[in-house]
């Protein structure tokens, strides 16, 4: 009797047991799980405030969808998605994205996902839209963009009574008298190699126009042409001239930073996500102001063309093709109001997102006048020629260097990997 | 006995048959995980990155074969001579270097001892279990063209020519800045290993010399150095292929600039890799570290067959 009592109470909690193990993904089941790679951590750190609303915010207002936010960081995050894209497995669902020709580059493999019908009725800028826009299918959103500009340290210029310039020859008389007062005239971090483009990129366009570089990568032109070379020459000359100090390739971008917190720089030409930081009293008690890079007289370029990308964006993959609608519901949160009012420097794609500062103001401001806007150039070229342009253009920072023989070189090697200038 | 002999022959060569058999099982079965293992993780991928080497690959799209282009492209283009340079440069300054500190300072140690040697036989050592990343932070630290500890005292002095050096940014001393950190770090080791082998040394023959009016130096000179020739041969095979494969140091301080000024192998095959997504240019560069490496290593293998020999 004992022995049946037993091996029925077995019997019953076997099946309670099998019962809930056969519910329990049932349940489980209802949940859409989201995995997403981004750069930033969703911490208190004020420069993650919208990684942090945007984690929290979503998970709050989506219980039925699980989300899996990834912090890689910079690089983490580029080399992660070019490995998972290269060897097709592993992908996220969503990864953090500027857009252009590398995201391309991933559509043109099959790897992305197409929302161009979901997003469509997604306000932002247009800007905004045409970053994450590739051969006309939509592939995510970008709810924030940055431009270059000239960031101005007003408390010296006030001081010394310099108006900020607007073209190359008041640009280098303030330079002049900067120097003069024992002030580094300009800030720009070469020993990163990258924080050289944003200056170049607007000597290029002041020199040849907003078609040079696009004609470059059109493969139109070519990158040793007479624009490139001009501008090139000109950042050496000012290299030469000591605007840049006297250890130009010693210090890093973080060093520049410094340097304009300070006091020690008047000027720094680099992207508004530097908005918050210059704006932060914690950081500086400098007046910094954010304003369109000058005007070369007799130059193609105009004070309207603007150089900036995505700052953040968000595009999806075909991983996440059965799960579309989760997909969508992230994106349109990403760009929601509510999310993007958490950041506390970047210039918003979101109508309707008042700027967080007054310098994130004078950036929108400049944003907005812009008739034609320029993608960063190590974005918008294939990677492959991307790395080697940073390279090429810290060889223009030294002072010894040969800058035609240094963009012949970059010419070659895109000349192998995009192939030759095309004959009219 | 030759009776004795013939069945022990007999009974072995029978047992032997028998036993062979199973022994070999045993030993396929036994061998199996490592082999496998090696296999799938080291010869494969050697395989492979051969392969790759023969491609134009960008890891999306087609993987075409174009022969030998990858070589022909690397050996004309002038980063890729550079950092050439730069490991060879680097390996004949490490072995001329380093080692020899190394010596001077495992030599004085052992010589001088005192109650500090173990202590600073600790404090050597540790700079070369320290990570490359804080090694680097410490550099840049030391070298740090405005806040850097260097600038910052001579300005403080006033010592205007020393402030106004730029450590990382002047492309004529980025290299030995960088050399001078990776000296710091990587002493330690060839310190302990250089004492550990000099102590091996029997005391009578230092009595000797020292009943013989020898000094210390000459001691060093004329018996610790032929003593030790076998192991200082292995610390510079070790130097020279540390140097081919050098990559966290240049490129945690530099990037491996300004321009190609600190750029060595390692760093072009990650950025080609990691960052240009040519995966076939970066299997190519591999290959060459693979091959360069090999020859050493063949080298400190013929090395010490020889040494084999001449003791035997």
């Amino acid at each position: 009797m004992t022995r049946k009592r037993i091996s029925l109470l077995a019997s019953f909690f076997l099946l309670v047991a099998l019962t809930a193990g056969l519910l329990l993904p049932i349940s489980a089941a209802g949940k859409v799980k989201l995995t997403v790679w981004g750069i930033d951590l969703p911490d208190d750190d004020p420069a993650h405030a919208y990684a942090k609303a945007l984690v929290n915010g979503f998970k709050a207002k989506n219980p039925d969808i699980e989300l899996d936010y990834v912090a890689l960081g910079n690089d983490g995050l580029k080399d992660k998605v070019k490995v998972c894209m290269a060897s097709n497995s592993g992908l996220p669902d969503i990864f953090q994205s500027w857009g252009g020709s590398v995201m391309g580059s991933y559509a043109d493999a099959g790897r992305l996902l197409d929302l161009t019908k979901e997003l469509k009725d997604i306000k932002c800028s247009e800007a905004a839209r045409q970053a994450m826009t590739w051969k006309g299918k939509t592939y995510g959103v970008a709810p924030f963009f940055a431009i270059a500009g000239v960031f101005v340290n007003e408390g010296l210029f006030k001081a010394h009574g310099l108006k900020v310039p607007t073209t190359i020859d008041e640009f280098e008389k303030v330079c002049e008298a900067l120097k003069a007062k024992g002030i580094q005239p300009l800030a720009c971090g070469a020993k990163d190699k990258w924080p050289v483009l944003a200056m170049y990129m607007y000597l290029v366009d002041r020199f040849g126009g907003i078609n040079a570089f696009a004609d470059a990568a059109a493969r139109k032109a070519r990158f040793d042409g007479e624009a490139f070379v001009k501008a090139a020459q000109l950042y050496q000359k000012w290299v030469k001239a000591g605007y840049f100090g006297s250890k130009p390739l010693g210090e890093a971008y973080g060093d520049a930073q410094v340097l304009m917190a300070t006091g020690k720089a008047g000027m720094h030409v680099t992207g508004s996500w530097m908005c918050a930081q210059y704006s932060s009293k914690e950081f500086t008690d400098q007046t910094i102001g954010f304003y369109a890079f000058p005007v070369l007289p007799g130059g193609k370029g105009k004070e309207t063309d603007i150089m900036g990308m995505t700052d953040i964006g968000y595009a999806a993959t075909r991983v996440a093709a059965g799960k579309k609608d989760a997909v969508v519901r992230f994106m349109k949160y990403a760009m929601s109001v509510e999310a993007c009012s958490a950041e506390p420097g970047r210039i918003c794609s979101v109508p309707g997102v008042k700027a967080p500062s007054r310098l994130t103001e004078m950036a929108a401001g400049v944003f907005a006048k812009a008739k034609a806007v320029q993608f960063w150039w190590d974005q918008d070229l294939p990677a492959s020629v991307s790395s080697p342009l940073n390279d090429a253009l810290q060889n223009i920072m030294m002072p010894e260097a040969d800058v035609a023989k240094a963009l012949a070189q970059y010419e070659e090697l895109v000349t192998e990997m995009m192939g030759p200038v095309k004959k009219k | 006995m030759a009776t004795d002999a013939g069945i022990i022959l007999e009974y072995g060569r029978t047992r032997k048959k028998k036993r062979d058999w199973r022994g070999f099982v045993f030993q396929l079965l036994f061998l199996f995980p490592a082999v496998f293992f090696l296999g799938l993780f080291m010869f494969y991928p050697i395989e492979e990155t051969f392969r790759l080497s023969l491609m134009r690959a960008s890891g999306l799209g087609d993987t075409v074969y174009i022969g030998l282009e990858n070589y022909v492209k690397l050996f004309t283009n002038e980063e890729f001579q550079q950092g050439l340079l730069h490991v060879f440069a680097w390996a004949f300054w490490s072995v001329v270097i380093q080692i020899p500190l190394a010596f001077f300072i495992a030599f004085s140690l052992i010589a001088f001892k005192n109650k500090l040697t173990s202590k600073l036989r600790a404090i050597y050592y540790l700079a070369s279990i320290i990570p490359s990343a804080i090694v680097a932070m410490l550099g840049r630290f030391i070298f740090s063209p405005r806040n850097g500890v260097i600038s910052s005292l001579a300005a403080r002095w006033n010592w205007t020519w020393l402030a106004n050096i730029d450590f990382f940014g002047d492309s004529r001393l980025a290299f030995w800045t960088v050399f001078a950190v990776a000296t710091w770090t990587y002493i330690g080791f060839y310190i302990v290993y250089q004492m550990a082998n000099i102590e091996q040394i029997p005391v009578d023959i230092y009595e000797a010399a020292l009943l013989d009016g020898a000094t210390r130096w000459q001691y060093a000179r004329y018996v610790v150095i032929p003593m030790i020739s076998y192991p200082l041969r292995i610390c510079a095979i070790l130097c020279t292929v540390g140097s081919l494969k050098l990559f966290d140091l240049p490129w945690l301080l530099t990037f491996g600039g300004p321009g190609y000024a600190t750029t060595t192998l390692g760093i072009i095959l990650y950025k080609q890799g990691f960052i240009n997504a040519m995966y076939g240019r970066a299997s190519a560069i591999g290959v060459i570290i693979f091959l360069l490496s090999l020859i050493f290593t063949v080298t400190q293998f013929s090395l010490q067959r020889k040494e084999g020999e001449i003791e035997w």
